[in-house]
């Protein structure tokens, strides 16, 4: 059952991708595309990838050396579409608050250039394969990726939970989605990469990556599709006195000390 | 155990404190979210007088000139302490803040929106200094005769003020949320 090229296997590898492409595709029927373009891009992009590159895997004509060059090219890809993801949920949770959106790319700009050292240290210091480097390559280019990932997505997590923000649910969705499938390859990488582990134990991670993978679609199916029961932001009591208001005329104006002046009028009259 | 095997481990942990961290954070998310009813009973009102007073620098010089060295080293950490609980309380109140604030942003009243995107962006801004503020006390405990930059979680927590209560009185004009004990 657990083994490469089982029926368990096959499927672990095809249907995440296929979800995702439906998942795509409602989104684009539904018009939800258009407030989330770079992660309907990502739905199409990696999907299309992952499948050429299980194409490549199960052609018996393919040679190694093909398959080695399309798993590499849709890896790059993929990396690229989860950075312009990542940038994209950081400027949906903190763009539109002025005050700390600027803190905030001043922490993510210096966390990014621990992460990428980190990263390429870590590479470094992995074994190398001097007959298949292409396949160590790619071993080391996935685990630099989830390293550098998981770190920007913690610290956005972080950084709205420090700052109490809401998220909108489709953006939460993506990140959780994101979040786990990027700890758990990290960590599956990170073996597959340095620990030396003959082939038969290699195929446990890869399915703990397939099936991870499958269970973050889901994820972003439910987020994404399932209207959630209980509105996020509802306001107990957003009622205004009847007549003008000279709170709300104040509140226009922007004026602090005007708005002050008019509470204490009001609460000491 | 060769390198590569602890560089792999060193890995494994770091993605399993990631995941943790992450997952908690969503399930304490979600818990926030269903908590929400009570949000202003959370808020508890600062004397900003009492931190005005704590804050003031001329307080500070006043007593460097009446008090020996050691004396006023003592003092001046007991002040310090004093300010690290106000800003403390300060920076959990503009968190609870920011969310009544977001809750207040999906309304359909065009001005509590205003207030309420108003209160938010002061809000972050205070818990912002809040943070800052709590490690320049941290330092300044350290070396207690430096000076330190607590002004500007002052004014930011008097502008939050205001900004509370204009949204709460018109969300609720029965019952306006205040965060100073006096304004």
């Amino acid at each position: 059952m657990l083994q490469a090229h089982s029926l368990l296997w096959h499927y672990l590898w095809i249907a995440p991708n296929l979800l995702l492409l439906l998942l795509a595709a409602t989104l684009w029927r539904r018009r939800i595309r258009e407030r989330l373009p770079v992660f309907w891009a990502f739905a199409v992009l990696s999907s299309l990838g992952q499948l050429a590159v299980y194409a490549a895997d199960v052609i018996p004509t393919i040679t190694p050396a093909t398959f080695w060059k399309v798993a590499w090219a849709s890896l790059v890809v993929d990396g690229a579409l989860k950075f312009l993801l990542i940038g994209e949920i950081f400027e949906q949770v903190f763009g539109r608050y002025g005050s700390i959106a600027r803190l905030g790319k001043s922490i993510i700009r210096a966390l990014g250039a621990i992460l990428i050292l980190t990263a390429t240290l870590a590479a470094a210091l992995a074994p190398q394969d001097g007959r298949f480097g292409i396949v160590s390559g790619a071993y080391m280019l996935d685990q630099t990726i989830y390293l550098v990932e998981c770190g920007f997505l913690l610290f956005i997590f972080l950084f709205a939970s420090y700052f109490h923000l809401s998220w909108a649910r489709p953006w939460f969705g993506i990140t959780l989605g994101l979040s786990i499938s990027a700890c758990v390859h990290l960590a599956a990488w990170a073996i597959l990469a340095n620990g030396g582990l003959p082939d038969s134990k290699r195929v446990l991670f890869v399915f703990l990556n397939m099936a991870t993978y499958h269970a973050c679609v889901l994820i972003w199916f439910f987020y994404l599709l399932i209207p959630h029961s209980v509105s996020e932001n509802v306001v107990p009591s957003a009622r205004l006195p009847e007549g003008p208001n000279p709170l709300a005329e104040a509140a226009r104006e922007g004026d602090l000390e005007v708005w002050n002046r008019e509470l204490e009028r009001l609460i000491h009259p | 155990m060769n390198l590569s095997m602890t560089l792999a481990i060193a890995l494994v942990v770091i993605a399993a404190i990631c995941l943790i961290a992450i997952l908690r954070l969503a399930v304490s998310r979600n818990l926030q979210i269903s908590k929400q009813t009570s949000l202003a009973g959370q808020i508890s009102p600062i004397d900003i007088e009492a931190f005005r007073n704590l804050a003031n620098p001329s307080e500070d010089e006043f007593l460097r000139q009446r008090l020996p060295g050691g004396e006023f080293r003592r003092v001046r950490r007991v002040r310090l302490r004093a300010m690290c609980s106000y800003i403390q309380v300060a920076g959990r109140n503009a968190a609870v803040l920011i969310e009544i604030g977001q809750a207040a942003l999906a309304s359909n009243n065009a001005s509590t929106v205003e207030a309420a995107s108003q209160l938010v962006d002061q809000a972050l801004l205070l818990r912002r200094n809040a943070i800052f503020a709590l490690l320049r006390i941290q330092l300044a405990l350290v070396w207690p005769t430096a000076g330190l930059a607590a002004v500007p979680v002052l004014r930011g927590y008097e502008n939050l003020n205001g900004s509370a209560m204009l949204l709460s009185r018109l969300q609720n004009p029965a019952a306006p949320v205040r965060i100073a004990a006096r304004f």
